[in-house]
């Protein structure tokens, strides 16, 4: 036994040790708590360490994709014996599918963003390995262990979705800084540098929203796109300006019944505001953007709002297409704050420093190195109660749930109980993320990997016994007994990567449990479309104890904007349910109908609004 | 640097733009100030064993420093902790190594005079023989520098916090939730007044309905207060039957808008009469406080002052922070400036006896206290703390730990089967081991010190010996406690300390680095508090179990 072995095997004992040299992990991500988890795997001795995957979401820098070769590079000094195979890619990456994930023995998580979660949660749950899941917040942390069927997921407790705004509230009535600030940062940006409004997730058309006031918000950015063609031109900042802080607060002031119960808007001007500046306004703008600690005054304000204006106009003339808001694109958050800053004089809101406009942008979480270094120290724990699990029973005894593994609290702020434990729970039997039974789906690609819906249909009648059922993939519902109009067409076109999930949710009267089937294309001879395993008995759904027909079925789906930003999660408790859901309570609709590339969805009260037409 | 003054940093507004950038998650945490107290730190590690739980401690250090840190890390001890020093700092932060190693053998480096002056906080990492740490802690406690000493074994470890006598802290980020102080018990008449015409009409109905929906909930409660008085005999509602029936008052009002139900939610979080924490009389009391002279530290000052206020008013200086509500903005700003004036009113009375303060104590006016300073002491006052910093317990071979005033308090807790003061008392009887098995050079520091369980063969004859101090040590409590443990808790509490023992002696002074890494954080973590002069740092003794993920702390 080498000498760094001696410690860990006094401490772990031979049997584990052994195990923990042998096991094979992914770690997913390789930032805060990933390079932490990491360092503590190759010093604990796990020997084997393939597919370090530094998962990052799609599009974005490219300087992340070095991480995980940093850090490998750096975590194999500590061993050279630990073999570290480190991936640049995304996770959701069709390379990465659930036969990817089948070869590990456990997978641990240490990313930063919901969606890449939720994602390696499902594919863990579907290739039935178990998952170590973390996050920090500040001084506080939380470690999970997950395994299909044993604990709960990381689904079966709701997750806060990210605030959006009715629009009106951004773009005619603002009352708190954080609404001048989205409206600098997700509409007067993008309308001016980018890509438009409609597809900011910020903000969203509510039923308190008028139609009429909608209709004039339209015209509204109409013009500020003429306005963008004067970009370049010495009286660009004006025009801007006089055209956002202006005009536009005059036509609302115009709108008196808004103002009957708030303090109506007063619009500035350009020349107004500049009278009595000595300097050149562009260059004292500068000079501000350095003091981020203090608030600018209005007139400093117009100064920032005016160099900030200049600096984008001349990188994009100078060849940047699209300008997007990165809370540490500087040039862009003076841009934001000030342009918020001026917003808020007009409606008389509180004005904030740039310093604070930053974290309420940038929507940043206060992080330090301590707490991310003790949630990676207490990942790894868990990891070894897991591993030991799967060695079997010591002595006889019985088997806590997945050797004892506990959830895990951090708090280090507090003085009392800076670590606490919870018992795992058991899996929440309506979740609809891990109540489903998992199953493979291979389909060949490349030439002839034309399967169609109306043979994977055929396939699961055979194969699994179902009658009446629905089929629903991430873009909403393709197959049931009253849609048949997509039978004839390819697969492929519903299953856009190599590892997307398709949902058959059984409508018969005694309905069975939902059928997740995790797809996976491959090349080779085998049969165009193929069940794994062949055949499938599916239980049957436990019975509900309370009939919850009769009143919250938008509750109970979660019928809120983060159902359309992502569909797969309609797919929840049962297709046929949420369908009655549907019609009675006429919330959420959404089909793909027989044209696939666009999605259309029927908004039948107005409450949620995404129409690409 | 004498520690217990407590001087906050200023706020720095010209920080280099990309230290800030860099640290800027952090520097949302504990501000410029507290980054500036970090960076000025000078910190003496002592590593021993395998050394890897300090240096995990470094590196948490190191990270959040900027890239030409004036932190120094001496590291005395074994030559290996050069290597892993150097690795440590070269391994996330490769532009810092102003931190350096200090190879010269601890026997005499250590019984140099002046040596522990560089530095304003000392980390001493077990084992390390009782003669060093006697000596760490009369440094510490002649020099008021703050000292850790910490115990990483196997699944196991804990660490030790040795503050000054006397360590307030101001700045103490309590809950968002604990700080709305809004005085509505006791309201001042611009306050009264202003919410007398916000409800005007509200009774007899001419209230328009926009104006009705837009009246602060402050001053809606201000408003059924008063009329709740009028129904009480002027007095206020008290008890909790009392505040939910008020409440119910509050709801009738208008059961469907928004301002009414938040106006119901807040009865209960904010009907408190503005007592004073039993805390902070405490810091009233004490005699630092009460007995001032030349060389009182600013925060002793302000204390008196503040101290005579409440004396005064019965009630602490207002924070001056109002909680969003649903309101006019040009209400909600007028709100705000009432409650900032009365704040600006109040901090100035206490500037103003601080002063007179000043002069009767006949401080230099080169020395005078910063306003600032006074005005973030009033903000925070609900929330001020004192740390009555206490001396380690160390064990020598052959003699009996004196408990003190602990004494009481730790045997009663050895009969909670959940507590963790089991595992002190191990590590305890695992250093009166190391010290027992000491030669002539190991208790100078010149050569490693035997550990329990190190040997090839020694599991089981140690846990034996580890155990019976241990159990000597329950016994020599209990007796210094005057109390008495009768059979079966008896054997059930040398079990516990037993099990603690024996898996101690099993790891052989072994780290696991996961644990050794989780110590190094929960270290660097105290650190930082005791730094930044922020948050509330442990008091005084953090016991980990690795096997169960939980901690426990206690004042030992």
């Amino acid at each position: 036994m080498q000498r760094r072995d001696r410690g860990i095997a006094q401490s772990l004992g031979l049997p584990l040790t052994k195990c923990v040299k042998e096991s094979r992990v992914l770690l997913v991500g390789a930032g805060g708590i990933g390079c932490e988890v990491l360092k503590n795997l190759v010093c604990c001795g796990f020997g084997s360490l393939p597919g370090a995957a530094s998962s990052k979401k799609p599009g974005i820098v490219a300087h992340q994709e070095a991480k995980a070769f940093v850090a490998k590079e750096t975590a194999s000094q500590f061993n050279p014996s630990v073999n570290i195979d480190a991936h640049h890619a995304s996770i959701f990456d069709s390379q990465y599918n659930v036969e990817f994930f089948e070869t590990f023995d456990l997978v641990f998580n240490a990313l930063d963003n919901l969606a890449a979660r939720r994602h390696v949660n499902r594919m863990c749950l579907a290739a039935d390995v178990p998952l170590i899941e973390s996050g920090t917040t500040g001084f506080n942390g939380q470690v999970q262990a997950i395994k299909k069927g044993v604990t709960e997921c990381y689904d079966c407790n709701p997750k806060p979705v990210q605030k959006s705004f009715p629009i009106c509230m951004i773009r005619s009535t603002p009352s708190q800084p954080i609404h001048c600030i989205v409206w600098a940062k997700s509409y007067l940006l993008p309308e001016l540098f980018g890509t438009s409004e409609e597809e900011s997730a910020d903000v969203a058309v509510t039923e308190g929203d008028s139609a009429d006031e909608i209709a004039k918000l339209k015209e509204e950015a109409e013009a500020l796109k003429n306005v963008r063609r004067m970009m370049g031109k010495s009286e660009f900042a004006q025009e801007v300006f006089d055209k956002v802080f202006h005009d536009d607060i005059e036509r609302l002031r115009s709108m008196t019944e808004m103002w009957q119960s708030r303090k109506a808007p007063k619009a500035l001007s350009f020349d107004g505001l500049k009278a009595g500046l000595e300097t050149d306004i562009i260059e004292h703008g500068r000079t501000l953007t350095d003091q981020d600690q203090v608030v600018w005054s209005v007139q400093d304000d117009l100064a920032v709002f005016t160099y900030a204006l200049d600096t984008l106009s001349n990188r994009c003339l100078t060849g940047e297409k699209v300008i997007e808001f990165d809370k540490d694109d500087k040039d862009t958050l003076d841009f934001v704050a000030s342009a918020a800053n001026l917003r808020s004089h007009i409606f008389d809101i509180p004005l904030h420093s740039e310093w604070v406009i930053k974290q309420m942008a940038g929507n940043i979480i206060p992080a330090i190195a301590t707490s991310n270094a003790l949630t990676a120290s207490l990942c790894v724990m868990e990891g070894f109660k897991i591993l030991r699990s799967q060695l079997g029973s010591v002595g006889g005894k019985e088997e806590a749930t997945l050797g004892g593994a506990k959830m895990v609290f951090l708090n280090s702020r507090s003085t009392e109980r800076m670590i606490t434990t919870q018992t795992l729970a058991p899996p929440k039997a309506d979740c609809p993320v891990c109540s489903p039974v998992y199953a493979k789906l291979r389909l060949r690609n490349g030439e002839g990997g034309e399967a169609t819906l109306q043979e994977l249909v055929d396939l699961l009648k055979e194969k699994v016994g179902h009658e009446d059922f629905a089929i629903t993939t991430e873009a909403g519902i393709i197959y049931d007994p009253d849609l048949e109009d997509n039978l004839e067409k390819p697969l492929k076109d519903y299953v856009t990567h190599g590892n997307s999930f398709i949902t058959v949710s059984d409508e018969g009267d005694e309905a069975k449990v939902d059928l997740v089937l995790s797809t996976v294309t491959q090349s080779g001879e085998e049969a165009e479309l193929q069940l794994l395993p062949d055949s499938i008995m599916l239980p049957f759904k436990p019975k509900k104890e309370l009939p919850a027909e009769t009143n919250g079925h938008a509750g109970e789906i979660r019928a809120t904007p983060e159902v359309v930003a992502a569909p797969t999660t309609t797919s929840s408790a049962g297709a046929k349910r949420k369908r009655e859901a549907d019609e009675e309570s006429e919330s959420v609709k959404k089909r793909v109908m027989a044209s696939k590339s666009e999605v259309h969805v029927v908004d039948d009260d107005g409450a949620i609004l995404l129409d690409d037409d | 640097m004498a520690v217990t003054d407590a001087d906050v940093p200023p706020p720095l507004l010209d920080i280099p733009k990309a230290k800030e950038k860099k640290y800027d998650r952090q520097l949302r945490l504990w501000g410029i100030g507290g980054q500036i107290a970090l960076e000025e730190t000078h910190i003496l590690l002592i590593n021993s064993g395998s050394g890897v739980t300090g240096v995990e401690m470094l590196k948490n250090l190191v990270l959040p420093l900027i890239h030409h840190p004036r932190l120094r890390c001496g590291v005395g001890g074994r030559s290996r902790c050069e290597l892993l020093h150097g690795r440590c700092l070269a391994w996330q932060v490769p532009g810092s190594r102003d931190g350096h190693a200090i190879t010269e053998p601890l026997e005499t480096f250590i019984t140099k005079d002046d040596v522990f002056s560089p530095y304003n906080l000392i980390v001493a990492a077990a084992p390390t023989h009782a003669n060093i740490l006697e000596r760490i802690q009369t440094h510490s406690q002649t020099l008021h520098i703050p000292a850790f000493y910490f115990h990483s074994v196997g699944y196991l470890s804990s660490f030790s916090l040795l503050l000054p006598p006397a360590f307030p802290i101001v700045d103490t980020h309590p809950d968002s939730t604990a700080t709305t102080d809004l005085r509505l018990l006791r309201p001042w008449s611009a306050l009264s007044q202003f919410a007398k015409e916000k409800a005007e009409g509200l009774e007899d109905g001419t209230i328009s309905a926009p104006d009705k929906a837009h009246i602060p909930w402050a001053c809606l409660l201000l408003h059924y207060l008063e009329q709740w008085k009028q129904q009480h005999d002027g007095k206020v509602p008290n008890t909790y039957k009392e505040k939910s029936e008020f409440r119910n008052l509050v709801r009738a009002g208008d059961p469907n808008e928004e301002n009414f139900e938040e106006a119901y939610a807040a009865v209960l979080k904010t009907l408190n009469p503005p007592t004073a924490p039993s805390a902070v009389r405490e810091i009233f009391a004490a005699p630092e406080t009460q007995q001032l002279d030349a060389a009182s530290s600013a925060f002793w000052l302000i204390a008196n002052a503040v101290a005579q206020f409440y004396a005064k008013h019965e009630q602490l200086p207002l924070p001056g922070a109002v909680p969003d509500m649903k309101a006019q903005s040009a209400d909600y700003i007028m709100l705000q400036n009432i409650y900032k004036s009365k704040a600006r009113d109040d901090c100035a009375e206490v500037v103003t006896s601080v002063r007179e303060l000043e002069k009767q104590t006949g401080r230099s006016p080169k020395q005078a206290v910063d306003e600032k300073e006074v005005e973030n002491f009033c903000k925070g006052a609900a929330h001020i703390h004192l740390v009555r910093g206490r001396p380690l317990q160390i064990a020598h071979a052959g003699q009996i730990i004196a408990f003190g005033d602990r004494a009481k308090a730790m045997a009663s807790e050895l009969n909670m089967p959940e507590s963790l003061i089991g595992l002190h008392i191990a590590f305890l009887a695992w250093d009166e081991y190391v010290a027992t098995h000491s030669t002539p050079a190991s208790q100078a520091g010149g050569v490693g010190l035997k550990v329990p369980g190190s040997g090839a063969d020694d599991f089981g004859i140690d846990t034996q010996r580890v155990t019976g101090i241990a159990h000597k040590i329950v016994d020599s409590l209990i007796k210094e406690a005057g109390t008495f443990v009768e059979d079966p808790e008896y054997s059930e509490v040398k079990d516990r300390v037993g099990k603690f023992c024996m898996e101690i002696v099993r790891a052989g002074g072994g780290e696991l680095h996961n644990i050794a890494s989780l110590t190094g954080g929960l270290l660097a973590q105290e650190v930082i508090k005791v730094i930044t002069r922020q948050y509330i740092p442990v008091d005084n003794t953090c016991l980990f179990d690795g096997v169960a993920s939980r901690t426990q702390v206690l004042r030992l």
